[in-house]
């Protein structure tokens, strides 16, 4: 008995918190397909006459389908370079003891804690523009990586709990530390790997300020979110809600794409492999 | 001898490409921005050097601990609704249930949004006059509420945080809890113990590093985060919302077209400094006390 | 599993890889563009017909003429005899912070729609454009260079074109069913507010409403219009004292904060934008505002209006004569970067976009409100419909320039106001600090040699009406 109410009691709260949290991307979906004065007017919740031009113009007119484009290049290229750069310090700070590693692993921690928020921007262009790389895709892709102190501890506090025994044993049998990283660590890491590329992914991909100041002579080059709001002001003045609205709808599928396929990786990732 | 180094070779190696990265745009703008505070600089012509000017103007402005008063009151409020909720979810979608990468899939479905973005809907919900909401309270017979208004916009933006972060972190505790050996449950599951028993003896403990780990993170993200609420009340009504990121992205970058707002580099980089100084000294605290707590249990 | 994963990283590494040379092929490419202007710049006679182009980017912050403007830099490529083509950018938000960074990175546009005059002018944005213009030029926009303005040290760095006039819009349908007239005076008008909400709050209609979540765009329309109109200028600096005083301003904020106070103002207007608040006007549940002359063209494209609205000067404090003018501003309008490669090309485009023919068009387009004597000689009245009522009249009238750049310690008026108008308070506390702020302000601005003021004693503000 108390089961079957427990149970109940779970799918109430599961299928709540669903409903709460389904609710608003609904209503963005709806909007979409509504004019900007039903939309700011706030009227019924269904539109009046589904407005389909909303994603042709959206689309074609407002150049989505090039900031989609260069959205993926961006998101796609920082995801690896961050989970690249990361693992591998990660591993080398975890599994290696060498001079500076205190101090290396004290900077990471204080980079942590340390945020400087937008401020960061400003010296960071400057580095850029005398490096020549503010104009390219480049750039943007190392800007986007970032420091990555949070992505490393994440890497590092995994790679610490696997257990030791399998990459002692490799070394012993003569592997070269690439090759431990490679076959032995990384897909140990796997669920881990697959968190933190999500996540590198979604915040390459909802990055705004970064790209709107590396890419504003270049419109050719600009991402989704600056694409945007490149919109939000169209011709006659008034904020195009709207078709924000639509912008944001086409701006999910890549990422719920990205999702299902990190998901799987760690969903289905069996957890006793860890355990050697 | 030579074997060693050869070791450490590699190792250097496999830490420049961090390395670099590290010290061109983490340590060098904090170096920036250490130089600047001591001057007096709005973003153009010279800089000029100002001594503790910058550093005493903190002490004297009412807006930015008001700010600073502000996030402590959002980042407790966004956690207390946000944490609980995820770990609930996560050891809830971490067993055995029909539907649960879909139910995943679910949960994790507005962290995909841009938050400024999604901002512009919160509006159409939250809005006094025909928000969604009260029409829903008003059509359930109860009266309309002003969720934007000085008392209540704290709270609103609260719940559209809470409603961004939520997936975000049940996907991180189900990354810690997929560490948690399945065996470990089954034995608990033999000797009889309930799903609470097993959630508090077996769950916390087992998360415990990880827990920790994300804990801080939550810590962190909720004391820096201020883009919806920028989107949404732009730090209003009258300061109400007002966080201490916010008012320094106000400081650096004053978007608006006229001169209400100045540029102030050199006090930029003050507060910056201030608020780098306080997010640190939190999250150093829960470090220490989470290490001191982990003593006394284990 | 594992090999999955790694097949999927595989397969992402190299796609992201294809990507990568082609983006940067990209970006060499757009690099050779600009050398290849810089080529252009030395030769621009020369390449006449030589079949390579002279480009130019310009940059605009203003979205609500852009399709006009489009059409005239469309006219200006296919027509010129230069082979000079112009594009167009424009710019979302952040458009004074675009230009600095455009500028500290070498991607500065060739011409661009002047903001922060004096501020961009200590920055060394703008190309001095004394040397450019012909005689007839200057002898046309004589009266119309301001030092301080869009002049610094006897550099003109831009010309204006239009000005956008300010009135009291107001709910025709409303006005007419409370048995009201438009407000002449500030009791008038709370009056009226309190009246409409009355006989309309039923229906959802309020009597007034002004977006506060943006104090400087809700009082930077109403409240410092209302003041320049009553003699005193809206950034609060008295031209009299040469010190900022507020104290003028006492009677128009006590009356925003009794209409609030009155429960006259449309619930959630702290929370609003401009935007969904103009949609709730042209739905018709809001009695009146305060607004720039670019209302028209809103309510007859974005948000068709379902009501007879109208406007109408801006009330005066007593209701009596105007004691002073409101500024048009106009000012500033296009600008040649210093920084330019294609100097003498820029000047064509820019002696294009400033002939009477393109400036009367955009005046007669409805898009602002010309203040130029030989571009509104011969002018059609302007087609949008509900112009009419914003078209220039004896109190709208240009301002001397005031410091600007001077921005206390702590908060603006514009949000120390809006608190009081949304909560209350003592007013004449914050104005006392509000006028010590900005004085202090201003002493260490002139200490720093940053603004220059005098005082000027005979200043009569109602001299300035026309």
């Amino acid at each position: 008995m108390t089961r079957i109410s427990g149970r109940i009691l779970t799918w109430t709260f599961l299928l709540i918190t669903a409903a709460l949290l389904l609710l608003p991307i609904a209503l963005a979906m709806l909007g979409s397909f509504k004019t900007n004065q039903e939309l700011n007017a706030g009227s019924a919740l269904l539109p009046k006459v589904w407005q389909l031009e909303n994603y042709l113009y959206t689309w074609k007119e407002a150049k989505f389908s090039v900031y989609v484009w260069n959205s993926v290049i961006y998101s796609v290229g920082a995801t690896i370079t961050t989970v690249t750069v990361c693992s591998l310090a990660a591993y080398a700070v975890a599994r290696r003891s060498f001079p500076g590693r205190k101090l290396l692993l004290g900077v990471y921690s204080a980079m942590m804690f340390i945020h400087m928020g937008v401020l960061t921007l400003k010296p960071a262009y400057q580095i850029m523009v005398t490096l020549g790389l503010h104009k390219s895709v480049l750039g943007l892709i190392i800007m986007m990586t970032g420091a990555g102190g949070t992505t490393f501890f994440i890497l590092y506090a995994f790679i610490r709990s696997i257990s030791k025994e399998l990459d002692e044993a490799a070394m012993i049998d003569g592997a070269s530390s690439f090759y431990i990283f490679s076959r032995i660590i990384l897909p140990l890491c796997a669920p881990a790997l697959g968190v933190v590329g999500l996540f590198a992914f979604r915040g390459a991909w909802n990055n705004y300020i970064l790209p709107l100041v590396f890419t504003m002579s270049q419109p050719e080059l600009q991402p989704i979110t600056v694409g945007l709001a490149n919109i939000r002001y169209g011709f006659g003045g008034a904020v195009q809600s709207h078709l924000m609205l639509t912008g944001a709808c086409i701006s999910m599928l890549p990422m719920l794409l990205m999702y299902i396929l990190a998901n799987k990786s760690f969903v289905q990732m069996n957890v006793g492999a860890i355990k050697g | 001898m030579i074997q060693k180094w050869k070791n450490h070779a590699e190792a250097y190696l496999f830490v420049t490409p961090s390395v670099i990265l590290t010290v061109t745009l983490g340590i060098y703008p904090i170096l920036w921005a250490l130089r600047y505070m001591f001057y007096d600089y709005k973003g153009y012509g010279e800089a000029k050097f100002a001594g503790l000017y910058n550093i005493k103007r903190l002490f004297r402005d009412d807006y930015l601990w008001d700010a600073i008063w502000n996030t402590f009151v959002f980042a407790s409020g966004k956690m207390i609704l946000t944490l609980p909720v995820a770990l609930l979810l996560a050891v809830l979608l971490n067993g055995k249930l029909r539907g649960r990468n879909l139910l995943r899939g679910i949960y994790f479905m507005p962290t995909i949004f841009s938050t400024a973005v999604m901002a512009v809907v919160f509006y159409l919900i939250f809005n006094s006059y025909n928000g969604l909401l009260n029409q829903i309270l008003n059509m359930i017979g109860l009266p309309a509420v002003e969720w934007l208004n000085m008392q209540n916009a704290m709270l609103t933006c609260i719940i559209i945080a809470a409603w961004g972060g939520i997936g975000n972190y049940m996907l991180l505790f189900l990354a810690g809890l997929q560490g948690i050996p399945k065996d470990v449950y089954e034995s608990a599951e033999l000797d009889g113990a309930t799903g609470a028993r097993r959630f508090w003896s077996i769950t916390i403990p087992m998360l415990g590093p990880v827990l920790n780990i994300i804990m801080m993170l939550a810590i962190m993200s909720a004391l820096e985060s201020y883009e919806a609420i920028m989107v949404l009340t732009g730090g209003g009504p009258s300061g109400a919302t007002e966080v201490m990121h916010l008012y320094l992205y106000k400081l650096l970058f004053p978007v608006s077209t006229g001169e209400t707002m100045a540029q102030d580099i050199g006090y930029g980089s003050a507060v910056a400094m201030l608020l780098a100084l306080i997010v640190g000294v939190i999250t150093g605290l829960y470090l220490y006390l989470s290490r001191k707590l982990n003593d006394i249990y284990s | 599993m594992k090999k999955g994963l790694k097949r999927s990283l595989t397969l992402l590494a190299a796609v992201t890889l294809a990507f990568g040379i082609a983006g940067c092929a990209g970006g060499s490419n757009s690099g050779n563009t600009s050398t290849g202007n810089e080529t252009g710049a030395n030769n621009a006679a020369e390449t006449k017909g030589n079949g390579e182009k002279t480009k130019l980017v310009y940059w605009t912050y203003q979205r609500h003429d852009a399709e006009y403007i489009k059409a005239k830099i469309d006219e200006f490529n296919s027509t010129n005899q230069d082979n000079i083509e112009v594009e167009m950018t424009m710019m979302a938000e952040n458009y004074p912070q675009s230009l600095d960074l455009a500028f500290a990175s070498d991607q500065a546009p060739d011409v661009f729609a002047a903001q922060r005059p004096n501020e961009f002018y200590a920055k060394g944005y703008f190309e001095p454009l004394n040397d450019y213009m012909t005689d007839d030029l200057k002898a046309k926009f004589e009266g119309f260079i301001l030092e301080g303005g869009n002049q610094f040290d006897g550099n003109i760095i831009s010309l204006p074109n239009v000005g956008n006039t300010i009135r009291l819009v107001y709910n025709v349908d409303m006005f007419e069913k409370a048995g009201l007239q438009p407000p002449k005076s500030l009791d008038e008008m709370v009056a009226a507010a309190k009246k409409i909400t009355e006989i309309g709050k039923a229906d959802g209609i309020y009597g007034w409403s002004l977006p506060y979540k943006s104090p400087s765009s809700a009082l930077g329309r109403s409240a410092e219009k209302i003041a320049e109109m009553n003699g005193f200028h809206r950034s609060g600096f008295d031209f009299k004292t040469a010190k900022y005083d507020f104290t003028g301003w006492k009677p128009i904020i006590e009356a925003f904060r009794q209409m609030s106070a009155d429960g006259s103002v449309l619930p959630g207007s702290e929370a609003l934008d401009m935007d969904p608040m103009r949609a709730q006007f042209a739905e018709g549940k809001i009695g009146m505002y305060i607004s720039y002359s670019t209302e028209p063209g809103v309510y007859n494209t974005q948000f068709p209006a379902k009501i007879r609205w109208d406007a109408t000067l801006v009330p005066t404090i007593d209701g009596g004569e105007p004691q002073g003018a409101v500024d048009p501003a106009a000012i500033t309008w296009l600008s040649m970067s210093s920084e330019s490669k294609n100097k003498e090309a820029a000047w064509k485009f820019m002696t294009y976009m400033y002939q009477d023919e393109v400036l009367r068009g955009y005046h007669e387009a409805g898009l602002g409100i010309s203040v130029l004597p030989h571009v509104l000689e011969g002018a059609k009245e302007p087609s949008v419909p509900g112009i009419k009522s914003f078209l220039p009249t004896k109190y709208d009238a240009a301002w001397p320039i005031a410091p600007s750049g001077v921005t206390p310690e702590g908060k603006t008026w514009h949000e120390e106001f809006v608190k009081y108008i949304l909560v209350g308070g003592d007013l004449d506390q914050v104005i006392s600090d509000l006028n010590a702020s900005y004085n202090a302000a201003l002493d260490k601005a002139v200490a720093d040699g940053k603004v220059k003021v005098t005082a000027d004693p005979s200043f009569d503000p109602k001299a300035l009406q026309k």
